[in-house]
């Protein structure tokens, strides 16, 4: 039977590119596939964007693009990624660029938009949308005018088009992670838009590896001081099949592991309702997924299945939120514990003192409680502890309060309890952002699908929706 | 719960994962065997999970089964101090959530072999 193959590249911003590098040079793969974003993320870019034009797409595309694209071109590897982000145009642009700088200007580097709405938030509130937060009912209006950025996350349509229009690289903006994934398998299998159990299936293979190394042994709990060579763990590989069933490995002669233990802890990574999970491109039904071991490295995945597809697409807003500020030192032996507690109450009465408005305060002790530290976790016997780790970090409205927490707590230097250190390192304040879900209507969001390099004589974009 | 009979964690008959979806983190178990993951059925309900994590979550908890692969999903709302943004916690993304669920104690009523043993890591 026909297989398509697809690798996982890179699963964050940030994330290293050496497994995908390790990849397309030792597996043999059609795809690779790379998400970059996650909910924060595209806040940030915006942010990018504002102060420079040119900006505002995650940069480690141009790190993967320099690692891959002489095996990828060698080889006929496409390249579909969603570090777009904010500005995907951009992307494209430079992803172009470095292509010809490197001796391949005949790479077709597709680019998909149409997923950003902020310039039309106000046009969509007059024809009705309501933009409200699906998480807790509130009306748009109570951030309207702290809006920072305004995506849909969209579906496969855009790749699907860019892959059968010639494209070498897909750069897409706030895709879903599953359509990265989906939009290679339905060009090539030629799936019906309504073959709900098959995307359904699809969709929970693409679930399984978009994280990367997470599938592979990365984070796992099982028997995780017996991974093998976790510092080169291979990313891992769907070899998917017609019906999109698949069955999952990595890239040979790499560090970590497939086995039904590794799957299946990414199997429940950040799902809800397991058989309702909604995707631009279909409800796909996890409550059934069956793994299978086949080999050293190989498990089979099937049994998932899907319904169709939610009338709407989710919408992610961020909104300035305000700011944090955090100060953090280290008491020792002897009453370790107690100095901390008191270096802390030193600090809170000279914040006090100095007008400090804030939203919410946290106070943890790195290496007792501040996993769990809500829970009240009691401090282990004091004389038995050499060192504490205290943080403390507030949420507030105004930069000038969240600047307050370092400042007063410079005293505790020569005037606080003895025993301290770290103190005298200035941590950055940090912005916040609020993520804003909410639900727009299908029709009202086109993709558009347009060539950074279109030869001559073609039209150089499309509209689909 | 009492410890005058047999006692087992959840960390001994389980692994698992949490991550985060805006202010509400899953945290998944997947069972050793199946004698395990009887165990868990059983035993880890959705009201015995909110009791635990106390007011870590201030949300309600749902429980969800995937049983071929011997997983329970729960969905913890109001588990992230208003969400990975927002957070001032250290672990803003509930990545460490799943461990004290590990903690929970159960009944042994002897079904199941302890399955984790203590790793030892020799660098």
């Amino acid at each position: 039977m026909r297989t398509v193959t697809l690798g996982a590249g890179m699963a964050f911003w940030g994330d290293s590119v050496q497994p995908a590098i390790d990849m397309v040079e030792r597996a043999d793969i059609d795809y690779l596939c790379c998400d970059h974003l996650a909910e924060l993320t595209m806040s940030i870019l915006q942010k990018q964007k504002d102060r420079n034009p040119d900006h505002g797409y995650t940069r480690d595309i141009l790190d993967l693009i320099r690692g891959v694209l002489p095996q990828a071109r060698a080889k006929g590897i496409r390249i579909v990624s969603n570090a777009g982000g904010a500005n995907p145009e951009a992307c494209g642009r430079r992803v172009a660029e470095l292509c010809r700088e490197m001796g391949y200007p005949e790479t077709r580097v597709a680019v998909v938009t149409g997923d950003d709405i902020a310039d039309r938030i106000d046009d969509l509130l007059a024809d009705g949308i309501d933009f409200r937060n699906i998480d807790t009912g509130a009306p748009v209006q109570d951030v309207r005018d702290r809006l920072t950025h305004a995506a849909v996350y969209t579906g496969s349509e855009g790749i699907i088009e860019a892959i059968g229009a010639g494209a070498d690289i897909v750069i897409c903006g706030r895709v879903t992670d599953i359509a990265l994934y989906l939009g290679p398998l339905i060009h090539e299998f030629g799936w019906r838009m309504d073959d709900w159990d098959t995307l359904g299936m699809a969709t929970v293979v693409a679930h399984a590896i978009e994280c990367g190394g997470q599938a592979t042994g990365g984070l796992y709990d099982g028997d995780w001081a017996g991974m093998p060579s976790l510092e080169t763990m291979g990313y891992p590989i769907a070899e998917v099949a017609e019906d999109g069933t698949a069955v999952l490995t990595k890239t040979p002669g790499t560090g970590g592991r497939v086995d039904i233990g590794t799957v299946s802890e990414q199997l429940v990574y950040e799902i809800l309702d397991p058989t309702t999970y909604l995707t631009a491109d279909v409800t796909a039904d996890f409550s059934q997924v069956t793994l299978e071991e086949v080999g050293p490295d190989r498990v089979r995945i099937f049994g998932a299945t899907g319904r169709a597809r939610p009338d709407t697409l989710k919408a992610t807003m961020g909104y300035r939120a305000g700011w944090i500020g955090e100060a953090q030192f280290t008491y020792t032996w002897p009453h370790a514990c107690e100095k901390a507690r008191r270096g802390i109450e030193f600090l809170r009465r000279r914040l006090d003192r100095a007008d400090f408005q804030a939203q919410d305060t946290i106070v943890e002790y790195l290496g007792w409680n501040s996993s769990w530290g809500a829970l009240q976790v009691p401090p282990p016997h004091s004389e038995d502890v050499l060192e504490v780790v205290v943080r403390f970090a507030a949420r507030c409205a105004d930069a000038e309060d969240a600047r307050k927490v370092f400042t007063q707590s410079v005293p505790l230097y020569n005037n606080g309890p003895a025993g301290v250190s770290g103190i005298g390192t200035r941590p950055p304040i940090k912005e916040l952002y609020g993520l804003w879900p909410a639900l727009v209507p299908r029709e009202v969001i086109t993709q558009r699908v347009s060539f950074v390099n279109a030869p001559e004589g073609e039209a150089a974009g499309r509209e689909i929706s | 719960m009492s410890h005058s009979h047999s006692w087992l964690r959840v960390a001994d008959v389980a692994h698992g994962r949490s991550g985060d979806k805006g202010d509400t983190c899953n945290v998944g178990l997947v069972a050793f065997d199946d004698a395990c993951f009887e165990v868990l059925r059983l035993q880890v309900t959705a009201e015995r999970v909110k009791e635990h994590f106390g007011d870590l979550v201030t949300g309600d908890v749902t429980r969800y089964e995937l049983p071929n692969i011997r997983a329970l999903n729960f969905v913890l709302r109001g588990a992230l101090d208003g969400g990975g943004t927002m957070s001032l916690r250290s672990d803003h993304l509930g990545k460490t959530m799943y461990a004290w669920l590990l903690r929970m104690e159960l009944d042994d009523d002897g079904s199941v072999t302890r399955r984790r043993s203590t790793p030892v890591w020799e660098g």
